[in-house]
């Protein structure tokens, strides 16, 4: 073979999915071929490093996250069954009272442990930042309102699409702000259950996050259809909800008084404050 | 009791046990499904959370980690389709991005986290056809049932992701 195989067969040569034939015919010709030989060469050490790729450990405060969401959920139904068991014990209570004229008295305790309030207050922002915000500039998915064609097709112009990134931006800095706002006052009550020093580390980590968000905020307001600025600001965002997670969830293990648990947690701010 | 029967009991510290268990590799996946380790945090939250709900239609059939990967698996690619529907976002579009100039060529071995880097950067569609075949190892006619695409489309998604690799990680 002295014409070049196409990538396609040196690629499918690589991994080894061509037939005998095929396979020797092109041998034959990188035998004589350097450029082919290395283009392989470059395939095979891409499919043996992908073949090393190891796993990755989610960060500290993704347990914690879902603790928080299943202990609500729990706390939920909770409350769910002891509704249901107030209108059932209201029912039995009723025919019983017809029956022998006496009250049941309370029921027994639901097995389902209820969570500290301000727990479940956690719980409730941290799941509001996973559902409601994955805002993107520059891609319209949120309900902004839109005009209709009479055939009730929708019809967005170019102002209509920069008005819209607009709305969704002004609705993702709001969503944003309430779940800082509601994180800030749990870890603000609960400041006192963390060291001195991890307190100073965090507050002086929050500092510079808020001057961040300041400044791409300054940079929307002179620039608004700009995305990078849109983009920069969202991301600031994240970093600050990120970074009261963590704090939120450090302060929930040192409350448990879970020490592995903390200190993966300060690990973890570590190497991002490095 | 075992693992599973304590976790559908609705003990937490048994549900912690599962997610240390598995967590890494649901979250290695979402990761590399996703693109982007952010929203590989927020799908395995929304994965485990799932599996909490649906723990109770958990058979026994095939292994807890078997189950728990299908599980990861099909929420992954719920989100991607989904992502795909909202971003209408071709991957011919993203073969003119700036961000795909080649680097120079660079004889050290690859590293892993360029690597990793680099698959975050694939455009959509080659990236999922690519960690579900070279990554997970599913075959093709797997990854094209997988992503409700052909065969042959599977096939040239993952040879453009490895050209796209190569000149990510500076190998042409």
């Amino acid at each position: 073979m002295n014409v070049h195989p196409n990538e396609d067969a040196l690629n499918a040569y690589a991994e080894g999915s061509l037939t005998a034939a095929d396979a020797a015919a092109i041998e034959q010709h990188m035998a004589s071929c350097v450029s082919c030989r290395q283009f392989v060469d470059e395939v095979r050490e891409i499919l043996r490093a992908t073949a090393d790729l190891g796993l990755q450990d989610p960060p500290a405060r993704a347990w914690t996250r879902i603790e928080r969401a299943i202990q609500l959920e729990q706390a939920d139904k909770a409350r769910a069954d002891g509704a249901r068991a107030d209108g059932a014990r209201a029912f039995q209570a009723s025919e019983g009272e017809i029956a022998s004229g006496h009250d049941h008295g309370p029921a027994k305790a639901g097995r389902y442990r209820l969570w500290l309030p301000w727990l479940a207050a956690a719980a409730a922002l941290v799941l509001a930042t996973v559902v409601g915000l994955r805002y993107a500039p520059g891609r319209s998915q949120t309900g902004a309102p839109t005009s209709q064609a009479p055939d009730g097709s929708a019809q967005v112009s170019a102002g209509d699409a920069a008005q819209s990134v607009e709305y969704e931006l002004r609705q993702a800095e709001a969503h944003y702000e309430n779940a800082i706002k509601g994180l800030e006052q749990i870890a603000n009550a609960e400041q006192n259950a963390l060291d001195p020093r991890t307190a100073a580390t965090l507050q002086k980590n929050l500092a510079v996050i808020d001057q961040a968000i300041s400044e791409s905020r300054a940079a929307v307001r002179s620039q608004p259809a700009s995305e990078p600025a849109q983009q920069s600001l969202i991301e600031n965002f994240k970093t600050k909800i990120a970074l009261l997670q963590d704090t939120v969830a450090l302060i929930n293990e040192m409350r448990k008084g879970n020490e592995a648990g903390a200190a993966r947690i300060v690990s973890g701010l570590k190497q991002k404050g490095n | 009791m075992d693992l599973v029967a304590r976790c559908r009991a609705g003990e937490v510290e048994a549900f912690e046990t599962l997610y240390r268990e598995h967590a890494a590799r649901l979250y290695t996946l979402a990761c590399r499904m996703a693109g982007s380790r952010e929203d590989g945090e927020d799908l395995l939250q929304e994965i485990f959370l799932q599996a909490y709900r649906k723990l109770g239609s958990f058979k026994g059939d095939s292994s807890i980690g078997t189950w728990l990967y299908r599980l990861a698996l099909n929420h992954c690619l719920d989100y991607v389709r989904s992502r795909r529907a909202k971003m209408n976002k071709l991957t011919e579009t993203l073969d003119a991005d700036a961000s795909f100039e080649p680097t120079a060529r660079r004889e050290t071995p690859i590293a892993r986290m360029d690597l990793e880097r680099a698959v975050e950067r694939l455009p959509e569609g080659c990236r999922e056809a690519f960690v579900l075949h070279d990554v997970e190892g599913f075959d093709h006619k797997e990854v094209a049932d997988l992503l409700g695409i052909a065969e042959g489309t599977s096939k040239s998604q993952v040879f453009k992701a490895r050209m796209k690799l190569r000149g990510l990680l500076g190998r042409r």
